[in-house]
């Protein structure tokens, strides 16, 4: 029973992880930019979120406008950052990414905006039910982060297989100067690639708020590097590799507290299995040599 | 090149609002009007508000005694800073609304520490220095305060730490006082509250992975031993912890009938809401980094029936506990908790200490606070009096959270078991 109750537990977990990793590794397929700044696009996205839902009441609604903001702040951070250190070393834009990062954790924190207090999220399970089995449960707040990540995991996978812009887009992210010579629109490209990474972003804000309960300005500070870590894990750029490193990440990180304790903390197991993937498979678990 | 200059001039930008982001602010003394935390490199001390004319007609316009307060309003200890920062404006503003200290307002000049140790030596230097303060009271963690506690005791300049519980803080010299109630006493009134008041014998702790976490443990299992409790499982976990499944999974297989589990609001309330949801039903023990009303708040009914200790009783009559739990409420629109009471209190021992000594000369200061005795006009009062370690006496209290707020439980006046 434990050993279910634990797996499902890190299901969960991993698909908090794992929409926060595409959309890291949907930015740098493309644009090969270490976004760290996407952990603010993810704090913004909780913030709407919550605000939204303190106005309307409305789960479904505070969620599809989280992600609509979120998506488009994701395309102003592109237009006025990264849009001008396209041809420069790429150490540039990732040092700018933490600026603004920062920069944008310290102005979210300021009393008109979120304020150095943490905000309920009490939107529940918005109306989903508890399931209860002889081997394990889930409460209805998984249930939502289980059925909400796998809808939006399936319509970018439609997206990017089954459209032009997302064939585009394949094309993009496997060489840049190449796409743009036969004729695809890059730009746009780039605009809808940063849309929905940072759509995606700003629905795991909203649902890890729902799960904790929290939202807080600080929060995005350990989804920042943990994300990071993740798509190094799975190979830069690879989506299907940042899924299967977040499942692979939380199960190893559940299974090790649950059966030795935090004999470290659990967040420092992350940076021990990306030490070991560096060593032994660089390119990540799915990530092209 | 365009874009080189552009990306130079983006990472300037960045540079420079990282150094705008680490500088210290300043503001003044409380004033509603006044815009929160002015923002400033280089800081600067406002004039206090003139009082009335009709309260004091007679007097020539004197210097205020300033005292110096740092907590952290940014980065991660920003809630608990601001709750500090407020109490003490609070504190500062009572004080003078009735005729201030010896005649003269009261000042408070702040800096803002991130709960960083380098910026609280420095703001310590600085206070000393520059704003030449006659007493200082820290509204910061552990280990900012005790960065700055040497640097006071050097200058000699009385410094009050309101609630950081390192004992190494106190332990720095004779100018060093502290508010809170250390963490081992807290421990032990803990192990006493599950032996002798609920009766429990089989005990699961959960210990938050820093000197706050592991001196509160140490306390209660030293009392626990006495006691003859028995402790069926122990594990640490980290700051900022939220998955605790896989740990409560633990608990429920040990057989504990009660968990006593240190740690602060946020971690607190995502373990008492998982502990519901996995169907884990039994008692939790915490201790004053539950005690905000942000851990109910966050916690929602899953909150019901936790019980902590904590310096701060809610249902207490006593005249000062009542004006800071109303006052606060009014002057912040939210309730107030205990980090922001233990500030108030700490302001409100060198009002007296000042005012007793008659003079801003700090051995005189230091000597008013030693020699204090059934002190009542602090908010988690009374304070008996303090060791000669320099720690408070007072009794502790118990709350348990009831139809969504803390409620008195139990308090523990055995003046044996609550003196450090």
């Amino acid at each position: 029973m434990d050993f279910a109750q634990n797996l499902s537990n890190a299901i969960i977990l991993g698909c908090t992880y794992l929409l926060m990793a595409a959309g890291l590794t949907m930015v740098y397929g493309v644009l090969k930019v270490l976004h760290i700044a996407h952990a603010s696009v993810y704090t913004i996205g909780a913030f709407v979120g919550v605000l939204v839902y303190s106005w309307v009441g409305n789960f479904w609604l505070s969620l599809l406008i989280a992600m609509i903001f979120s998506g488009v702040f994701g395309i102003l951070i592109y237009r006025f950052s990264y849009y001008y250190l396209l041809d420069v070393p790429r150490t540039v834009p990732l040092i700018a990414s933490i600026g603004l990062f920062v920069m944008l954790t310290d102005l979210l924190q300021k009393p008109f905006l979120m304020g150095p207090y943490q905000r309920a999220f009490p939107a529940g399970g918005a109306g989903l039910p508890r399931i209860d089995t002889p081997w394990f449960s889930i409460t209805s707040k998984q249930l939502l982060i289980f059925s909400v990540t796998i809808v939006l995991m399936v319509l970018v996978y439609l997206l990017l297989t089954r459209t032009r812009i997302g064939l585009g887009w394949q094309a993009a992210s496997l060489d840049r100067e190449m796409a743009a010579a036969v004729g695809i629109n890059l730009n746009r490209i780039i605009a809808l690639n940063f849309f929905i990474g940072s759509a995606l972003a700003g629905a795991a804000g909203v649902l890890v708020g729902i799960y904790n309960n929290s939202v807080f300005a600080t929060m995005g500070d350990l989804p920042s590097y943990k994300a990071f870590i993740i798509i190094v894990l799975g190979g830069m750029g690879s989506l299907p590799g940042a899924i299967l490193a977040s499942l692979l990440l939380a199960i190893v990180e559940n299974f090790l507290v649950a059966s030795i304790g935090y004999v470290l903390p659990r967040d420092s197991i992350a940076f021990l299995v990306l030490i070991l993937m560096l060593m032994f498979r660089p390119h990540g678990l799915l990530g092209q040599e | 090149m365009y874009k080189k200059f552009f990306s130079g001039l983006i990472a300037l930008i960045v540079l420079s609002m990282l150094v705008v982001a680490c500088a210290p602010q300043t503001t003044a003394t409380p004033e509603a009007t006044q815009p929160p935390a002015a923002e400033t490199a280089a800081p600067q001390v406002t004039e206090e508000p003139t009082m009335p004319a009709t309260e004091q007609p007679t007097e020539a316009p004197q210097e205020p005694i300033k005292i110096g307060f740092f907590s952290p309003t940014t980065g991660f200890a920003a809630a608990d800073g601001t709750s500090a920062l407020q109490s003490a404006q609070l504190a500062v503003k009572i004080i003078n609304e009735n005729g201030g200290v010896l005649g003269r307002q009261l000042e408070l000049v702040f800096y803002d520490d991130a709960a960083k140790p380098d910026q609280a030596s420095a703001i310590a230097r600085k206070l000393i220095e520059q704003d030449k303060v006659v007493a200082a009271v820290s509204g910061s963690y552990s280990g900012a305060t005790r960065a700055a506690a040497p640097i006071f005791q050097e200058a000699g300049i009385p410094m009050l730490s309101a609630y950081a519980i390192h004992p190494d803080i106190t332990k720095t010299g004779n100018m060093i006082y502290r508010i809170g109630t250390l963490a081992n006493v807290e421990g032990r009134v803990g192990a006493e509250l599950v032996g002798k008041v609920m009766n429990l014998k089989k005990v699961a702790i959960l210990t938050v992975d820093n000197d706050f976490g592991i001196s509160l443990t140490d306390g209660f299992k030293q009392h626990a031993a006495e006691l003859g409790l028995e402790i069926v499982l122990e594990e640490k976990y980290p700051l900022g912890e939220t998955e605790f499944r896989p740990i409560i999974g633990k608990i429920k297989s040990s057989g504990a009938e009660v968990v006593y589990a240190t740690g602060y609001y946020n971690e607190a309330a995502n373990l008492v809401t998982q502990m519901k949801d996995e169907g884990l039903n039994i008692p939790i023990i915490g201790q004053e980094g539950y005690d905000s009303p942000k851990f109910i708040e966050l916690a929602g009914p899953a909150a019901e029936g936790v019980i902590i200790t904590t310096d701060l009783n809610r249902d207490s009559d006593r005249p000062m506990t009542r004006t800071f739990l109303e006052q606060y409420k009014a002057t912040y629109g939210e309730d107030a908790d205990m980090v922001g009471a233990s500030a108030f209190d700490a302001v409100m021992v060198l009002a007296y200490a000042i005012k007793t000594a008659g003079s801003t000369d700090p051995m005189a200061i230091v000597n008013a606070i030693a020699n204090l005795k059934d002190f009542e006009d602090v908010a988690t009062g009374p304070f008996w009096n303090f060791t000669a370690d320099r720690e408070v006496v007072r009794p502790v209290s118990s709350q348990i959270v009831k139809d969504g707020a803390f409620h008195l439980y139990h308090e523990f006046d055995d003046i044996k078991l609550v003196t450090p």
